[in-house]
């Protein structure tokens, strides 16, 4: 007995497979010099986007950080308009003037990945503040970091949230490293969920390399938001498989770290692995999510690597909004 | 069983897991938050029981979440002068955040030869521990969610009870109890693990967030022992069909939503659910139970641990020569009728301000 249909297996995989598709190609294409700016790149964590976005539909906002790429294809934005918009073209989702880290579609409800680390939870709060007065089921998520789990933004919203009951949910993705700096020297009282106590709301941690175990737990704190019960904060335990940055050289953690997880815990691995036992989804199935997933990534480095960049014109374009 | 002998230093360990008690339990039930702050306290009031009771050396294991930390840092401290905590040393371990770091510390910790250990954690970190090391007795401390196995009580007086057997001041046969224990064989998948209070089965295909909140998410329950004031899924056992920690059996209770009869039972804190009970029976000793489900997940103390398919057959032993643990209550009943605790003079507040802490005895 699974409480997720075939079909939602299905489309949980295809989110967590392109997730890793698109990383792991942006990490070859990066160090062809090709890309502007940065990326921080999402691989190893995503059963965490895959897992929490699997309870969300348009309605319901999130807000990111700079390390977004996996909660956007999670939430729904389009890979190629993603692509571009890191190619810095005037086909990406902003225009090409946003990059890696500000890419947003507010028609996903995805209110943009963010460069300010912490800087994404007022926004959702925000958002779950808009819900709540519209009074509909929506929901708002904040994504943010153990790094982020320190800065005072997400302290402050997730005061506001409890004091207003917010239908909103906090997600700190605890890979274990804000930049170069281990989560044990810079987070304080230790877990991060037990920050929650401290705004009266709950807090639990879960394997972030488990997709069921967030899914599970992202169900019960959303459940809860959306029936009027107040914000909860989730901490998901996971690694990212590279750098902080694309070229970052990682002397902060043992080399053998990265290799005992993709060997051990891998996501994507434990969910093949276990869907195809008890028999829910079939490998071919699975192999064929695969080389559709390929081909997408393909295509959408092809045209992205095509398209044009923004003109001159464009640069004063969408600066400020425009009141009838 | 038998007193430990005299040894140079007086060692013990201490292992308090850090992940213990912040499940999905807190959103799905009443659960409360065993901080690591709380858990650093525990082992220091644990550090002053042992001074107290002559114990020379601690060995713990490090932690990523500042367990450790807050004890090496109290250990330079006015307090730790003060109650004479025993010497510290932090085993040399890597961690990988997970159950395997509780079982290499554990594994150390027999290695290097205490006469004790101290755990501070739920049912499934005295199950990790007690797969590790073998016949040295544990000292139980809940700091978990729905905990069974160790009785909820305050560190001081459990660090006395344990501090005194380790310390060879209490005979083994008064210290010590006896437990049972559940093997669980997945023999297809080479599977071989222990359960303390109960294994359920559950018709939920994923092991998930692990916890298991819903009637409707048990078939099967196999307990050890289960007593009628437990929280958690022995407790059902343990309101329709009871046995004691100290009985040679053990209590498997059938459950379907369908059942004419259901029973009202808290299966997490503040978490109460009417199970239908379908049938009842003994375990018997020796006597594997196969689960009637063809495919779902084994719970092993709580917590949905094994995904089991139709080819894997799995089983279910109950067996009576389970790990040892020390019996606070008893111990110190002991102590109190030996005088154990006495110190000389009014002055003295403390033994080791005596100049030979076993010079009580």
């Amino acid at each position: 007995m699974s409480t997720l249909s075939t079909e939602r297996l299905l489309h949980a995989w295809r989110v967590m497979r392109t997730i890793r598709a698109f990383e792991e190609r942006l990490h070859v294409e990066f160090a062809t010099g090709e890309i502007p700016g940065f990326v921080h790149l999402y691989a190893g964590e995503e059963a965490s986007a895959a897992g929490v976005m699997a309870h969300l539909d348009d309605e319901d906002c999130i807000a990111s950080t700079h390390r977004g790429h996996g909660h956007c294809i999670a939430k729904g934005v389009d890979v190629y308009g993603m692509m571009a918009e890191i190619y810095g073209k005037k086909t990406g989702v902003c225009q090409g003037k946003g990059g890696s880290m500000h890419i947003a579609d507010l028609s996903k409800g995805m209110l943009g990945a963010n460069g300010i680390v912490g800087a994404g939870a007022p926004l959702a709060a925000g958002a779950a503040l808009a819900a709540r007065l519209k009074g509909n089921r929506a929901v708002a998520v904040a994504f943010f970091g153990d790094g982020g789990s320190n800065e005072g933004a997400v302290f402050e919203a997730m005061n506001l949230a409890s004091v207003w009951n917010l239908p909103c949910i906090f997600v700190a993705e605890n890979n274990g490293y804000a930049e170069a700096t281990a989560a044990n020297w810079s987070v304080a009282c230790d877990h991060i969920a037990d920050r929650a106590a401290g705004f009266g709301m709950p807090g639990v941690t879960v394997d972030g390399f488990d997709f069921f175990a967030v899914h599970e737990a992202a169900a019960a704190a959303i459940e809860r938001a959306r029936a009027g019960e107040g914000p909860s904060l989730i901490e998901v335990k996971l690694t990212r498989y590279y750098g902080h940055f694309e070229g970052d050289a990682q002397t902060y953690r043992h080399p053998d770290e990265v290799k005992h997880y993709r060997e051990t815990r891998d996501c994507l691995m434990q969910f093949r692995e276990r869907t195809v036992r008890a028999g829910l989804l079939q490998a071919a199935e699975l192999d064929a999510i695969d080389a559709e997933v390929e081909a997408t990534i393909e295509d959408a480095v092809r045209r992205a690597k095509a398209d044009p960049k923004p003109s001159p014109a464009d640069l004063l374009s969408d600066v400020y909004v425009a009141y009838p | 069983m038998s007193t430990p002998a005299p040894q140079a230093a007086l060692r013990v360990g201490i292992i308090a897991n850090p992940a213990s008690g912040r499940d999905l339990r807190r959103l799905t039930a009443n659960a409360g938050l065993h901080s690591s702050t709380d858990k650093a306290a525990v082992v220091q009031r644990l550090l002053g029981a042992f001074g107290a009771t002559g114990i020379d050396e601690v060995l713990m294991p490090p932690d990523m979440t500042g367990i450790a930390a807050a004890v090496l840092k109290a250990s330079a401290g006015r307090h730790a002068r003060d109650s004479h905590w025993p010497r510290l040393e932090f085993l040399d371990m890597p961690l990988r955040q997970s159950v395997e770091d509780t079982r290499l510390a554990a594994r150390l910790l027999a290695q290097r030869g205490v006469s004790l250990v101290a755990v501070l954690g739920g049912d499934g970190t005295h199950k990790a521990v007690a797969a590790e090391v073998g016949e040295i007795p544990l000292l139980c401390l809940s700091t978990g969610t729905n905990n069974a196995f160790p009785e909820l009580r305050e560190a001081t007086g459990a660090g006395l009870a344990g501090g005194l057997y380790a310390s060879g001041r209490i005979p083994a046969d008064i210290a010590l109890r006896r437990n049972k224990r559940l093997r669980v064989r997945l023999p297809s998948r080479g599977i071989d693990e222990i359960a303390l209070v109960e294994v359920a089965v559950s018709p939920l295909t994923f092991t998930g967030a692990r916890a298991i909140s819903r009637a409707e998410d048990i078939a099967e329950i196999h307990a050890a022992f289960a007593e009628p004031h437990a929280i958690g899924l022995s407790s059902l056992c343990g309101l329709w069909n009871p046995v004691s920690r100290r009985s040679p059996r053990g209590s498997w209770l059938r459950l379907s939503v369908e059942a004419d009869q259901a029973l009202l039972a808290p299966l997490a804190p503040g978490l109460l659910q009417a199970c239908g009970i379908v049938a009842c029976g003994s375990l018997e000793p020796g006597v594997p139970r196969r689960p009637l489900l063809a495919a779902g997940t084994l719970a092993l103390d709580g917590e949905r641990e094994i995904e089991f398919a139709a080819s894997d057959h799995p089983s279910i032993t109950l067996e009576l020569d389970g790990p040892l643990s020390i019996d606070v209550e008893a111990a110190l009943a002991w102590a109190a009728h030996q005088r154990l605790l006495a110190v000389a003079g009014t002055t003295v507040n403390h033994p080791g301000e005596q100049e030979d802490v076993h010079a009580i005895d």
